[in-house]
């Protein structure tokens, strides 16, 4: 009975043989053919020990404190930044040479900050940094649609008071205040928020 | 605190932290100086609860008893 049994368990099975056969030939392989070892192939320990669930955790903490610490920077500046200089006051052009639906471009309160003063068709004066608030190119006022036109991805503001109506932009165009004396048109501050 | 509440904690300290980011931009550019310490503010806040929070969920996570 026994010796029966170790008969069976010696005989070689028909696959079993042929297997042996081959192994022969790529025993020096250094990937197995067999699928059963197969399965596992794609299982790539280095990565599973670097890219795992405590990892993810780890980075999102990392992500969370980089962005709050971020802000720092910003109110440190807005703290050192916190009183605006006063604002000098400053000739822009003769009224008499702005005729209506007319636009004339200086630069307040430096020689960095164009600014736009605008005769506006219902006779109106107004005058704004022309830097648009999305990307900063330069805005233009379009007579025919009483607008101010940004033409690099087409914001539109509202003339009269410089808030965005269409398009990119998220923010009012920073309002230069003017005055009129004798004729001649004055810069003489200006608002970042307002209306 | 259990170890799914600390994920949560810390995910919803990133939201936060991404409007606080974009609040603060927006107002720096808009010269509103006298919030962005605010925004940045809570920002830090923001920042402390995500570093103990992940002390806490490090603690349970490395820990000896498994009970979850
Ligand atoms: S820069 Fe003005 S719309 Fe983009």
């Amino acid at each position: 009975m026994m010796s029966e049994a170790i008969a069976l368990y010696r005989k070689p099975l028909k696959g079993v043989e042929k297997m042996s056969n081959e192994c022969k030939k790529e025993r020096h392989a250094k990937r197995s053919k067999s699928d059963m070892v197969n399965l596992i192939q794609n299982v790539d320990q280095k990565d599973d020990l670097k890219y795992n669930r405590r990892a993810f955790l780890k980075t999102a903490v990392g992500a969370s404190m980089a962005l709050g610490l971020s802000t720092v920077p910003f109110s440190v500046r807005a703290m050192m930044g916190l009183s605006e200089p006063d604002h000098e006051r400053v000739e822009i052009a003769k009224l008499a040479d702005l005729p209506e639906g007319d636009s004339v471009t200086f630069y307040y309160p430096t020689e960095n900050d164009p600014a736009l003063l605008i005769h506006t068709v219902n006779g109106d004066l107004v005058a704004y940094n022309s830097a648009c608030t999305h990307l900063m190119c330069p805005v233009f006022y379009e007579k025919e649609e009483d607008v101010l036109l940004c033409p690099c991805h087409k914001g539109y503001f509202d003339v009269n008071n410089g808030h965005p109506v269409a398009g990119p932009p998220q923010r009012e165009l920073p309002l230069i205040e003017i005055e009129v004396e004798n004729g001649t048109v004055y810069a003489v501050g200006r608002q970042f928020r307002h209306g | 605190m259990g170890k799914k509440i600390c994920w949560a904690v810390i995910f919803i300290t990133i939201a936060v932290n991404v409007v606080m980011v974009q609040w603060t931009v927006e107002a720096t550019l808009g010269r509103e100086y006298s919030i962005v310490p605010i925004y940045s503010g809570i920002s830090i806040v923001m920042v402390f609860i995500a570093f103990f929070t992940y002390l806490q969920w490090k603690k349970l996570e490395y820990s000896e008893s498994h009970d979850e």
